[in-house]
């Protein structure tokens, strides 16, 4: 039996699953949505996994990242629970040794990581604000009435994009509604919303960064080929962008997992276990917690959510 | 007796002890609200406009608390410390919005030491105001004084040392009404303790120090908090692993002296801004993997 190890890192949107063996390589892999239930859509996602994961492997060690990573990690007994930041750059370290700066969209959240001698010396995360994520773009992708796969084709085809204000999601949306009443092709109009969303990015999250090469770009949105050309075209510097681009953060997780394996062996097997949460007020204070208790088969294996620590 | 309200907020942080034994000297009775909490937050928002930064609402919510607990509530204003040294416009307003808002007894300590005022003569009235004489409210006021400056030093003091450990330290910049506010920045500094993490605090150094050392990095600042941590930022710079900035949304001051600071800065900073709705989730993952890059976890 050869050793490998599981990553899954549960984002807003989108699931990601991937096995690696002792060489880092990938041996199963799978993007499925979220859709606003992490429990089921990594019970979808293992048994995927299960059916193409060859023969002849055990599973080692299981990491999970991404904004449910407690959740899952309760679910799946994961030997190790990371946050997303330090999950992608062990991701990319893995791949490119020699990287400087990564820049990645998620979702919900966008990041910049800027790295020197493979030791991590910066990074920033979007603060309140939402703006000039995926879910902006998928959202804008449904106003217009096309698939945010095909963003990217649309935006390669213009060669005037439209001006749209990049600081807010709010006054993006009313811009992108004037300039199409008004007229203009959408192609135009898609360029520009993916213009707008590198402008935003370089002034919200990437402000006083130095953004040196090589440039790793990565995320749900890095497959959006308009994205990666007006990055090019700002920065000046050629983007890398793997062709496992938006798996970074579970293969991370994967790595994660083997450094810390505990010698237990895991299955994938997810048909009996029942998982359940329960949400609840607590009034014992002005405070009133929103706390939520989270059940494996039946027994309390934690709750979340209290500030006095009662629970 | 008449017993004065104490909102526990924003210059209660820099005054609060002062104060307290200010009036503790006189014999007069006073309460302060409790540690802001969600019911505190909730009666902030009601009251507030919606432009107004998150402290300020809570700062409202703390007076509405205190509205039928107490005879007068002391709602100070100090504008201006000379030397280019101002206070945030919420600090003026603060005054002026409890007077319109709430029909109670405000003490007055409407103070501009540009125009001669000084702290000592907004005690001075404020006794004046409880019926004290001038010898009471001068025995008073020096014993407060003469306890605030030891206080001083020995905040001081116990930063410098800090400064001298091994450990990992952090710099936390911001005002001591969010640092240490239930509701804005106590859980991050929680966590990071939680996590063996020295915490050193911006605001405990001697602003007599840190304000003019704030030249360092603008000469143009006019604002005496953001001055302040400036200065701590660069008395403290060489010998900390990393700094944490936290302000309220939407703070205007910080959003300028803070962003001045990070563009200067040569070692690892997170900038959070926390608003009424933030999730202790997403701090979680900011400050989970900001110790992960200052502990070199990430790199084996």
């Amino acid at each position: 039996m050869k050793d490998c190890y599981l990553g899954v890192d549960i984002g807003s949107i989108s699931t990601k699953g991937v096995i690696i063996d002792d060489n880092n390589k990938i041996i199963a892999s799978s993007y499925i949505w979220t859709e606003g239930n992490p429990v089921e859509a990594v019970r979808k996602l293992l048994d995927i996994l299960k059916e193409e994961l060859p023969k002849g492997y055990q599973i080692k060690g299981i990491g999970t990242t991404g904004s449910a990573r407690k959740l899952i990690g309760l679910m799946l007994k994961a030997c190790i629970v990371k946050n997303e930041i330090t999950a992608h750059a062990i991701g990319t370290l893995t791949f490119y040794p020699n990287v400087r700066t990564i820049l990645e969209i998620g979702g919900q959240d966008s990041k910049i990581i800027l790295i020197k001698n493979g030791i991590i010396t910066n990074y920033a995360m979007n603060t309140l604000c939402a703006a000039g994520t995926g879910s902006f773009l998928s959202s804008q992708a449904k106003r217009l009435g096309i698939d945010v796969e095909e963003f990217g084709d649309y935006a390669l085809k213009s060669t005037n994009p439209v001006k749209i204000a990049a600081r807010c999601t709010v006054f993006a949306e009313s811009d992108l509604v004037h300039k199409a009443q008004v007229g203009y092709p959408k192609e135009d109009i898609i360029a520009g919303l993916c213009k707008s969303v590198v402008l935003n990015y370089l002034n919200n999250v990437g402000k006083g960064k130095k953004i040196v090469g090589p440039i790793i770009f990565q995320g749900g949105v890095s497959k959006n080929k308009g994205v990666v050309k007006y990055f090019k075209e700002i920065l000046k510097e050629d983007i890398i962008v793997d062709e496992n681009s938006h798996l970074m953060g579970a293969i991370g997780i994967a790595v994660l997992a083997r450094r810390n394996k505990t010698g237990n062996v895991y299955s994938l097997e997810m048909k009996n276990l029942k998982f359940i949460t329960k949400a609840f007020e607590c009034h014992r204070c002005p405070n009133t917690c929103e706390l939520l208790k989270i059940y494996r088969n039946d027994e309390l294996v934690d709750s979340w959510g209290s500030k006095c620590g009662k629970y | 007796m008449s017993r004065v309200g104490i909102p526990r907020s924003l210059f209660y942080y820099y005054y609060g002890e002062f104060w307290k034994d200010f009036l503790d000297s006189l014999d007069v009775p006073y309460i302060v609200s409790p540690e802001t909490n969600q019911d505190i937050v909730n009666r902030g928002i009601k009251i507030a406009n919606d432009e107004m930064c998150l402290s300020l609402k809570n700062y409202l919510g703390h007076v509405d608390y205190l509205k039928d607990k107490c005879d007068y509530i002391l709602v100070p204003r100090i504008s201006n410390f000379k030397n280019n040294n101002q206070t945030c416009t919420n600090f003026w307003a603060a005054y002026d919005i409890v007077k319109n808002k709430f029909s109670v007894n405000l003490l007055h300590y409407n103070i501009d030491l540009e125009k001669g005022d000084t702290l000592k003569k907004g005690l001075y009235k404020i006794g004046k105001e409880l019926n004290k004489n001038k010898y009471e409210i001068r025995r008073a006021y020096r014993y407060a004084y003469t306890k605030e400056k030891k206080r001083i030093k020995k905040n001081h003091i116990i930063n410098v040392n800090k400064l001298k450990l091994k450990t990992i330290k952090i710099l936390i910049v911001g005002h001591p009404y969010n640092l240490y506010d239930d509701m804005i920045g106590k859980d991050i500094i929680k966590y990071l303790i939680k996590n063996g993490i020295e915490v050193i605090y911006s605001d405990k150094f001697d602003s007599k120090i840190t304000n003019s050392l704030s030249k360092k990095l603008s000469k143009d600042l006019y604002f005496k908090y953001s001055k302040d941590n400036l200065g701590a930022i660069v008395y403290s710079q060489k010998n900390i692993n990393g700094i944490i900035f936290i302000s309220s949304f939407p703070c205007a001051p910080d959003s300028l002296a803070n962003e001045l600071a990070m563009r200067k800065l040569k070692i690892p900073y997170l900038n959070l801004v926390i608003d009424d709705s933030t999730s202790f989730t997403g701090l979680e993952t900011r400050l989970e993997s900001f110790l992960d890059m200052l502990g070199g976890t990430l790199n084996d």
